[in-house]
């Protein structure tokens, strides 16, 4: 009962004071007044007491509605929690300057398209396309930025994929990124399906003293890993063994893979040598994250000012119609018609 | 007299006719609808720097706290887009070096608050990937992307240009005067402060000395008055034999140069006083783009018929007090 009563609030709460004013048809009345002689002359009439009650009850209630029908009560909206199919996916985005570049890693010309490009048009077609999941956005270069936090809004999301094909930056520094896009999960239910997709072209070194720091955020968190890796044709896949020394610095895409797995968290590698194979990986990911999410709805607040006018017209009704069926006992005794009953209250009047 | 006659004869009475108004502009309140209409809405596109000098402590916030230049640009920003009539878009982007970077295009500011406040409250000076700070270029590209996206700009710097622009000048603006509109705005206070150095951590450790920055640019050819300098020699030390001297580790809002800028690329100066007030500014400044809006009628019919009402009722009162009414007699 409390909480019902919590909910109703006001636009203008200090238009709440004038309701005082709404006393008025106590004290006055909007009746025409008529003298009488002698007031002890008519007897105690039921009905027009009646009557006069009603008016001053249907005065009262045409002002006060109309002061609250100003103040713009409503009742406030309500954030419902509810469960449906999506993930929380925290999408971790290359932003190096050979993301600008195509698969066969050459500048764009003509048809051809850049593997940002392709990654900003398939990811955008992912966003969007199951209404529960939740998106956070990272990108990083030579730092992590944080570009949109988790939110259920693909319109921004959508806005912030569509910044990627822009001239990237310098270096890739994975470890930062990753640290970042993991902080992005934040607080959520441990039923949540969390998953972490990090597009990149490339890979970095991790420093060691990192990867302590890195393995204790993905036991926690434990998110579904997948590395979306966009491979410039000739360049070593994920799996090739260096030649020389095996060693992270000569073969950096083998140890992160490497890195990946021995985090024990449920973990796949996409490499994708062009847009076709982006497509195929994305719409396998698709299919992977599907378990049950919390998702608030909002329910909208709701207008009461309808209600109040209402109840003030319907005071106004009885006021309008009290006025038209007036009837002045001096000019109707000289015409001799019949008195009309609804007379304004006659004892109050006459006093 | 029959009712006809009677009736008749009430609507003649004043009150009457207050009352029946008053029913009247209720009942249209009732029915009354929501009138659509234009509003001047704005697309906007902030770039916002985030190189060292912003982290300058020059500001006081509500509690009395220094709080740095970024910060305080942070909460204007807020500020800014929670006041903007919703169908308003707002991207947001950072500069440092000597280019903006896009972080998402724009975003209807009601639907996407919450996410562009997320961003806003993330955007942290470690997000930088390189340490200069050469303004006019990084302006010049901001206001190319705005162009691209189709925004107006909000370009948020403290105007100090690191390294020190040469003695001809920086690069001059290649586009189209006053063809992007929008605002410089100047962060930091008129006097001099010491900026906040950090180490390799993101950990504070003291502030920048003179011997830490460069004070003076020395690449291309010397100023004119280098050879009025102790030691000066045209091909051994056409700078003149002294080490550089000068406040650059200092900072405080380069308002001239700003200006200078703001007049050379047809924007508009705005100083940054504060955690609010860039809303006013920016409207006189940017393209008002109609947004759909919506007039609710009901109060204004409400607010007549309550004084119909109220006049109705008062009236009796206010003749007796012998204030003039309608009444002859």
């Amino acid at each position: 009962m409390i909480d019902a009563l919590v909910r109703f609030s006001a636009n203008h709460p200090a238009l709440l004071w004038l309701l005082p004013l709404a006393l008025l048809p106590l004290l006055t009345s909007a009746q025409r007044r008529v003298p009488v002689a002698a007031l002890a002359a008519a007897p105690p009439d039921g009905p027009s007491r009646a009557i006069s009650a009603l008016l001053r009850v249907a005065g009262i209630v045409a002002i006060a509605g109309l002061i609250l029908a100003l103040a713009g009560p409503y009742r406030r909206g309500e954030t419902l929690t509810r469960t449906g199919i999506g993930a929380q996916v925290s999408i971790l985005i290359d932003r190096s300057g050979s993301m600008n570049e195509t698969f066969a890693g050459r500048q764009p010309s003509g048809a051809e398209e850049s593997k940002a490009a392709a990654s900003r048009r398939l990811l955008a077609a992912f966003v969007g396309s199951r209404a529960h999941d939740q998106f956070a956005v990272t990108a990083f270069s030579t730092a992590p930025m944080l570009v949109i936090p988790m939110t259920d809004r693909h319109a921004a999301v959508r806005a912030a994929i569509a910044a990627i094909d822009r001239p990237g930056l310098d270096y890739t520094n994975i470890a930062r990124g990753l640290a970042m896009a993991l902080s992005q999960f934040g607080p959520a239910s441990p039923a949540t399906s969390r998953a972490l997709l990090l597009v990149s072209d490339g890979a970095a070194v991790i420093d060691p003293r990192v990867q302590d720091t890195l393995r204790a955020a993905f036991t926690r968190l434990r998110p579904n890993l997948y590395w979306l890796f966009l491979r410039t044709k000739g360049s070593p896949s994920i799996s090739d063994r260096p030649a020389g020394e095996d060693t992270p610095q000569a073969a950096p895409e083998r140890h992160l893979d490497l890195f990946f797995k021995s985090l024990r968290t449920p973990y796949r590698a996409f490499e994708a040598e062009g847009a076709e194979a982006v497509a195929e990986a994305i719409a396998q990911i698709e299919r992977l994250e599907r378990d049950p999410i919390p998702y608030t709805e909002q329910r909208p607040r709701r207008d009461l000012a309808g209600f109040a006018y209402a109840a003030s017209l319907v005071g106004l009704v009885v006021l309008v119609a009290a006025k038209l069926g007036e009837a002045d006992l001096r000019r109707t005794r000289r015409s001799a018609a019949p008195v009309l009953a609804i007379a304004s209250d006659p004892a109050r009047h006459a006093a | 007299m029959t009712l006809p006659r009677l009736i008749l004869r009430n609507l003649s009475d004043g009150r009457l006719r207050l009352l029946a108004g008053a029913l009247v502009l209720v009942a249209l309140a009732l029915v009354a609808r929501p009138l659509p209409f234009a509003r001047d809405g704005v697309s906007v596109l902030a770039i916002v720097d985030i190189t060292g000098s912003m982290n300058v402590r020059d500001y006081v916030d509500a509690d009395g706290v220094p709080t740095s230049r970024l910060d305080t640009a942070k909460v204007a920003l807020r500020d800014l887009v929670a006041g903007l009539p919703c169908g308003s878009r707002f991207a947001l982007g950072l500069f440092t070096e000597r280019r903006p970077f896009l972080l998402f295009t724009p975003i209807e500011t009601c639907a996407g608050f919450a996410p562009i406040d997320g961003a806003l409250a993330g955007i942290d000076w470690r997000m930088a990937w390189e340490g200069d700070s050469r303004i006019s270029a990084g302006l010049f590209r901001s206001i190319a992307m705005a162009g691209e996206l189709g925004t107006d700009l909000v370009f948020i710097t403290d105007g100090q240009e690191a390294p020190p622009l040469p003695s001809r000048g920086g690069p001059a603006f290649e586009g189209r005067l006053g063809g992007v509109r929008g605002l410089i705005v100047g962060a930091g206070a008129p006097g001099l402060s010491p900026i906040p150095r950090y180490d390799d951590r993101g950990r504070e450790t003291g502030f920048y000395g003179a011997g830490d920055v460069q004070q003076e640019n020395r690449f291309g050819p010397p100023p004119a008055d280098a050879a009025q300098r102790e030691g000066y020699n045209p091909r051994n030390a056409p700078f003149g034999a002294a080490a550089a001297s000068g406040t650059e580790h200092l900072s405080s809002v380069r308002e001239s140069y700003l200006r200078t800028l703001a007049g050379e690329t047809g924007l508009v100066y705005a100083p940054l006083d504060g955690p609010h007030g860039l809303s006013a500014p920016l409207r006189g400044a940017a393209t008002p783009r109609p947004v759909p809006g919506r007039l609710d009628p009901r109060p204004v019919l409400g607010a007549a018929a309550l004084l119909l009402l109220l006049a109705a009722f008062l009236t009796p009162l206010l003749r007796a007090r012998g204030f003039p009414t309608w009444k002859k007699a």
